[in-house]
């Protein structure tokens, strides 16, 4: 392994859970850095997280304000977030206002200010908000070069005195092209807040970073009580495990479906159950579940259409015990329907509740209801999202069985909508079929990719015990278009006798 | 604090503000006085920290609740540094009255905790005062 020689660069923690993860580690020591985006997309808030992070009375914190939003009001504003620490204010936190210096000396007399009293304080954090405003007083009328020289001076300024900056502005991306104030700095971090149909999108890139490898892209973020939280595009899980040549089976609590399955689920596998409504779907993943649990196994339910106590009373009715291991923390249900998701904040709910469980298999009920819980603009990206979370949990050996509804067609099948097949390992088609005047359900395993597994279609019921799968229909042709043929004489409604109920 | 009138428990601390400022009781000179020493002593600080503009727009606004109480404040005026000027000792109580309208304010904007900080930072003996009333209002 090469020795790194290289300066190393100490990162601070930014106080944004899940950015310093996306920042790869944390923000750069004395690096210079703007937050730009439009109004009310967090910029202040994302600049009080830090200095609220980072701020101590050795190391202080200077919050310049600037012709910008009245300090008193900001005050007023930010201490309803619970890292607001009023402890820290004016002993490790100093809020300073420039407006003065702004109006009776210009840049030159906010640089001058900025200067005594970061030399007077031992500032290590330096924020100026809004920083825009300073470089409006002076770009006009041909002042340009004045505004870049005073950028230039300014980070000098502040890297010379060991502090860690935050510019924050309100700029369009428009306004990105040949700017002084981007060319400088060392970070650039664009916020974005966009409304699609009724919801609002909240999304961060981290333009540039420079010293260390940031995770390119646009990553959702969220506002809440705690102030931001961001979630990697990544999930924070990019390296996939290599999966174990042979691997274990996991019983999906079907016995005749585990030996169609080749002895059971590949553990680690993504398996898809597809079929339309009524079919056995939910059932058959409570099972999956359920299985689990008497294996020593904990599991997670993620769902979107019925709560949490609904979904133990209806797994009761199958004689399914789902009450107990709930209460003693074996089994977390996941309900989450706000229609402003996104699918890193599912992911993010998914693996705190994998670390608090130590599950092994996940449930999602269903693809559509999770579809439908998502903000419209995160729905475009649902195919993208849906690839890089399943490829991340089973990534982490976590085996997933998702469920997928159907329209059903008689005349031809298919495997699932979304075309998401290929995002699955295994996939499980359950369907209707019309046989002698009566709606029967019939299943197949469609696809293993990990190994063989039976090409039978057969058909099932679903009993008081759960899904219970009969024979092999073959005396049949073109089951799966729904409307078969039948192939030899006198017996298929015997047939159904076969089935041990 | 309410709109129709200073509570009382914030009219208690701006009556020990000025008490901190000039020991005299009840004399309606050394409260003019007190009132103008410790709207000094938040100058500064709350200039550093809403601005020139955004502390003398404070005080006036004190200023202007305080003279419906104290019609002895008509003739004073608030500088364009934030500084007081026309305060005389006809009202004895009128610069508790305006004290008590600034920290009001202050309380209104930045909660009761900041304000507290704030004002223990300039007046260490103030600290351990109760300015919660009745756990409705606060300060």
């Amino acid at each position: 392994m090469k020795e790194h020689k290289g300066v190393r660069i100490n990162k601070l923690p930014s106080g944004v859970p899940g950015l310093d993860e996306i920042l790869g580690g944390g923000l750069p020591e004395f690096s210079f850095n703007i937050v730009a985006g439009a109004p009310g997309c967090g910029k202040t808030t994302l600049a009080h997280q830090f200095i609220f992070a980072n701020a101590t009375s050795d190391r202080p914190a200077l919050y310049f304000t600037v012709l910008g939003e009245p300090a008193l009001k900001m005050l007023r504003y930010q201490q309803q977030y619970s890292f607001f620490d009023a402890e820290k204010l004016n002993n490790a936190v100093h809020f300073i206002n420039l407006s003065k210096a702004l109006v009776d000396g210009g840049l030159q007399g906010v640089l001058k200010e900025i200067s005594q009293q970061v030399e007077a304080s031992d500032a290590r954090i330096v924020v100026v908000d809004s920083f825009r405003s300073v470089l409006r007083s002076e770009q006009h009328d041909g002042r340009e070069m004045a505004a870049q020289i005073f950028v230039q001076e300014l980070a000098l300024l502040l890297t010379s005195a060991e502090a860690t900056t935050f510019l924050i502005g309100e700029y369009g991306e428009s306004e990105m092209q040949d700017n002084p104030v981007f060319t400088v700095a060392d970070g650039l971090f664009w916020l974005y807040q966009q409304v699609e149909r009724n919801s609002v999108v909240r999304k961060l890139q981290i333009m540039k970073l420079r010293g260390q490898m940031s995770v390119p892209g646009l990553h959702t973020f969220r506002i809440t009580d705690s102030g931001l939280q961001a979630f990697s595009r990544t999930l924070g899980l990019m390296a996939r495990k290599p999966k174990a040549a042979i691997k274990k089976r996991l019983s999906t609590g079907i016995a005749a479906l585990d030996e169609m399955m080749g002895g059971g689920i590949p553990q680690g596998d993504s398996l898809l159950i597809a079929g339309p409504s009524g079919t056995g779907k939910s059932l058959m993943a409570t099972q999956f579940i359920a299985a689990g649990i008497r294996a020593g196994e904990p599991g997670i339910v993620a769902v979107f259409e019925e709560r949490p106590e609904e979904y133990a009373g209806r797994a009761a009715t199958f004689g399914l015990d789902l009450a107990t291991p709930l209460r003693q923390g074996d089994l977390e249900v996941i309900y989450l329907r706000p229609l402003d998701l996104s699918v890193d904040e599912m992911m993010q709910e998914i693996l705190d509740a994998i670390e608090r469980t130590g599950a092994k298999r996940l449930v999602i009920d269903s693809l559509a209801g999770f579809e439908l819980a998502l903000a419209p603009g995160f729905r475009i990206d649902f195919r993208e999202s849906l690839y890089r979370m399943i490829f991340a949990l089973t990534g982490k050996g976590i085996t997933v069985l998702s469920t997928l509804e159907m329209t059903e067609s008689f005349t031809e099948l298919l495997f699932s909508t979304y075309a998401i097949s290929f995002l699955t390992d295994d996939i499980v088609r359950m369907r209707y079929v019309e046989i002698d005047g009566q709606l029967r359900k019939i299943m197949m395993v469609v696809k293993m990719r990990g190994g063989a597994h039976s090409s039978d279609i057969r058909e099932y019921r679903i009993t008081s015990d759960g899904i219970d799968i009969g024979d092999c229909l073959k005396d049949y042709t073109k089951l799966i278009t729904g409307l078969p043929t039948r192939t030899k004489g006198p017996g298929i409604v015997e047939k159904s006798s076969d089935f041990t109920t | 604090m309410n709109r129709n009138g200073i509570n009382p428990k914030i009219r208690d601390l701006a009556q020990k503000l000025l008490s901190l400022e000039s020991p005299a009781k009840n004399l309606s000179d050394a409260n003019i006085f007190a009132a103008l020493m410790v709207s000094e002593k938040l100058r500064r600080p709350l200039s550093t920290l809403a601005g020139t503009a955004g502390f003398r727009s404070l005080l006036m606004r004190a200023l202007t609740l305080a003279k419906r109480e104290a019609p002895g404040l008509d003739g004073v005026q608030v500088k364009e540094d934030g500084s007081l000027e026309g305060l005389n000792g006809e009202e004895t109580e009128a610069g508790t009255v305006l004290i008590a309208h600034l920290v009001g304010l202050l309380e209104t904007f930045i909660g009761e905790p900041l304000t507290l900080r704030l004002l223990n930072e300039i007046w260490p003996k103030l600290s351990g005062v109760d300015t919660n009333s009745e756990g409705k209002e606060s300060i």
